[in-house]
């Protein structure tokens, strides 16, 4: 089945070649020229994927981001304009799984796409789908986590970063190696994603976010999830 | 300020040399006339005893032996009772040549030189410096009535040596003082006239390495205030129309990344699709394909090296040297080049990984589209912390080359065609600088030429 994917840009020229050569590369595309109609497609549709430009007429990507946040765990995939600066932690921060740079070619974001897409892989290590940390419970098969019987508001990516460090079963796990196994990328991947993503999963597993007793950092070593 | 100093020096010299040769003359004229007036004072007081009421006649300086008057002898008189009850306030030494013989109180007849002896027996008073028993006497001779007959005595001149010796050593120690007093004060008058032009110089210096930034702050200074607001303003328009070059090259890097977008996009699809695509286009497909793929670096090569002008941002984190470096060079190759010494393989820095990602691929890329291929990526533990050697088989750059190739578009030399249009090395050697690290070339024993980084592991 063909994934689908919400184009928000408001260049209609780049909308129309990315939706040429993304269908090429067999998603289904609709488009969204500001964050107004961004936000009614979602509702109207939700698609399997967000192509969120920061840089919309009518408000910024940042506030379109939150609030695609609000209901949906939809993954969004923002293109900004530089690596470095600071709109790739404002974005991550407002939501977004992932960024992708300008000029970007559809290869290189269905690339991306397909990593966001992919569900957590049970590896052949594992014992059990179900991991217990704390007053936590991580159901690897039904990707939901629980807490007092009540489940917790995980994007997709949030989850298999939480799943990640679970499977690790309380060994440390570097920085380079979450940004592969989660996002699919090599040695040179922008390890503020996973920082970022660290901080939003402590923000709702963690009963205090400013002095974390789950998911812990190891100084310059990487994560950890202890019980 | 060692112009001072020499100054000072024969300033001070030439005064000391004419105060001593003025005092030298006054004191020994003094010490001559005395003498000779106490010789002849003797020489009367001896008159007395040996002569007749007649007075002698008394030489002066003025009219020295013009006595025509012929006295008589007394007879029989105690020459040397008269000699030794002379007074001797001053005198070493008294000899007398009368009726054809010596008399001498002291001193010996031979120490006198022949020809003052008959100087003064021929009637002329005479004084002459000579040395007797190895001291400086002055030997005074004095003619008496009767031709040739004379009366000498020598005077020391211990007295006037040491005090001659005495001025000499404090107008030598006067001038030397003297002359470092100079060399002081042109010192410290230099340093102060100059301090404003050391300052210039330095800030010159500055701006032509690069930090366009550096201005003078001697403005309200009466002297060279107007060069200083000339030089700053000089600065400051060279500062404004290098950050509107950088500006103006990341606007238009920025303005192309929509159309570029398109063109690599519609690329993409018409190559998926090549094989649908009538034979006679395929080729100029190709060649669209190829040019659009090396405009693409272009505007992303400008596009980084704009992003440092605008401001320094940049992520640090550690990061382990080696790990970055094998993963850089090996995936741009395309193959394992690197090789990491085992004390260099944990060595860490806070570095942008970004940043030295691209310093290592676009040396290893430079080696190997233009320098006949990489030969090797070294890791060793040195310097100031890492260094890596990028090596390639080219033909190694000339020495004259050896900056300019780290400038914008500074093409290496040879054959200008095969170098393109270098951004690469650009920005290898701004982020290298980014990371407080050094970046060289020289030539391989081998041949070829070897790119040097230099890395601090810990980083300011």
């Amino acid at each position: 089945m063909a994934h689908s994917l919400l184009l928000v840009d408001d260049e209609p020229r780049i909308r129309r070649v990315l939706r040429l050569a993304l269908e090429d590369e067999g998603y289904q595309i609709s488009e969204a020229a500001n964050g107004f109609d961004a936000l009614a497609a979602l509702r109207r549709e939700p698609p399997d994927v967000v192509l969120l430009d920061l840089m919309l007429p009518d408000r910024d990507g940042f506030t379109v981001c939150r609030e695609i946040r609000r209901n949906s765990d939809v993954p969004v995939i923002m293109v900004t304009a530089r690596t470095d600066s600071h709109d790739v932690v404002a974005g991550l921060e407002a939501g977004a799984d992932d960024y992708v740079t300008k000029p970007l070619v559809a290869k290189e974001l269905s690339a991306r796409i397909r990593a966001l897409l992919r569900r957590v892989e049970p590896a052949s290590t594992r014992t059990s789908d179900l991991y217990v940390v704390g007053d936590l419970e991580i159901d690897v098969g039904a990707a939901e986590v629980v807490r007092d019987g009540e489940v917790l508001p995980l994007t997709r990516t949030e989850f298999k970063l939480l799943a990640e460090l679970a499977c690790a079963e309380g060994k440390v796990c570097s920085r380079e190696q979450l940004l592969s196994q989660v996002w699919g990328y090599g040695y040179f991947g922008d390890s503020r994603i996973v920082d970022v993503h660290i901080r939003r999963l402590r923000l709702k597993i963690e009963h205090d976010p400013a002095t974390p007793k789950h998911l812990v950092t190891a100084r310059g070593l990487g994560y950890r999830l202890v019980n | 300020m060692l112009a001072y100093g020499l100054l000072a020096l024969g300033l001070s010299g030439a005064l000391a040399l004419v105060t001593f040769h003025v005092v030298s003359d006054y004191l020994t004229g003094q010490r001559v006339s005395s003498a000779i007036v106490e010789t002849a004072d003797n020489a009367a007081a001896l008159h007395f005893g040996l002569f007749e009421a007649a007075p002698p006649c008394r030489p002066s300086r003025n009219n020295p032996g013009e006595c025509t008057t012929v006295p008589i002898p007394r007879q029989a008189p105690d020459v040397m009772a008269l000699l030794d009850g002379l007074p001797t306030t001053d005198s070493a030494a008294s000899l007398l040549f009368f009726n054809g013989r010596w008399y001498s109180a002291a001193g010996q007849p031979a120490d006198l030189p022949a020809d003052m002896v008959n100087t003064a027996k021929s009637g002329t008073v005479v004084n002459r410096r000579i040395e007797v028993g190895g001291q400086q006497v002055l030997a005074v001779g004095v003619p008496l009535p009767r031709s040739g007959e004379a009366f000498f005595e020598w005077h020391p001149l211990t007295g006037l040596d040491n005090t001659l010796r005495t001025l000499k050593i404090t107008l030598i120690f006067a001038a030397l003082v003297t002359a470092l007093l100079g060399l002081a004060v042109g010192r410290f008058a230099s340093t102060l006239a100059l301090r404003p032009l050391a300052e210039l110089t330095q800030v010159a210096a500055a701006v032509a390495r690069g930090r366009l930034d550096a201005r003078l702050q001697a403005e309200n200074d009466p002297d060279l205030g107007g060069l200083a607001r000339s030089f700053n303003q000089t600065a400051a328009a060279l500062e404004q129309r290098v950050v509107a070059d950088a500006r103006f090259a990341g606007d238009i890097s920025h303005e192309l990344r929509t159309p570029l977008m398109t063109m690599m996009n519609s690329m993409q699809l018409i190559q998926n699709h090549r094989t649908e695509l009538p034979p006679v286009v395929r080729e100029p497909v190709e060649l669209l394909g190829d040019d659009l793929d090396r405009f693409r670096r272009l505007v992303i090569d400008l596009l980084e090296i704009s992003r440092d002008d605008g401001g320094d941002q940049g992520l640090r984190e550690t990061v382990r040297i080696a790990d970055l470096v094998r993963a850089a060079a090996d995936a741009t190759a395309g193959r394992s080049i690197t090789d990491v010494a085992e004390d260099a393989a944990d060595l860490t820095m806070e570095a942008d990984k970004r940043r030295l990602e691209r310093v290592i691929a676009n040396l290893v890329e430079n080696a190997e589209v233009h320098a006949g291929g990489c030969k090797g990526v070294s890791v060793r533990a040195g310097g100031r912390g890492v260094i890596v050697y990028v090596d390639d088989a080219g033909p190694g750059i000339p020495e004259a080359d050896r900056e300019r190739i780290f400038e914008r578009f500074g093409r290496g030399g040879g054959d200008g065609q095969s170098r393109g249009i270098g951004l690469g090395l650009a920005i290898v050697a701004r982020h290298v600088e980014w990371h407080h690290g050094l970046i060289m070339v020289e030539d391989r024993p081998e041949g070829g030429a070897r790119f040097i980084v230099e890395l601090p592991t810990k980083s300011r």
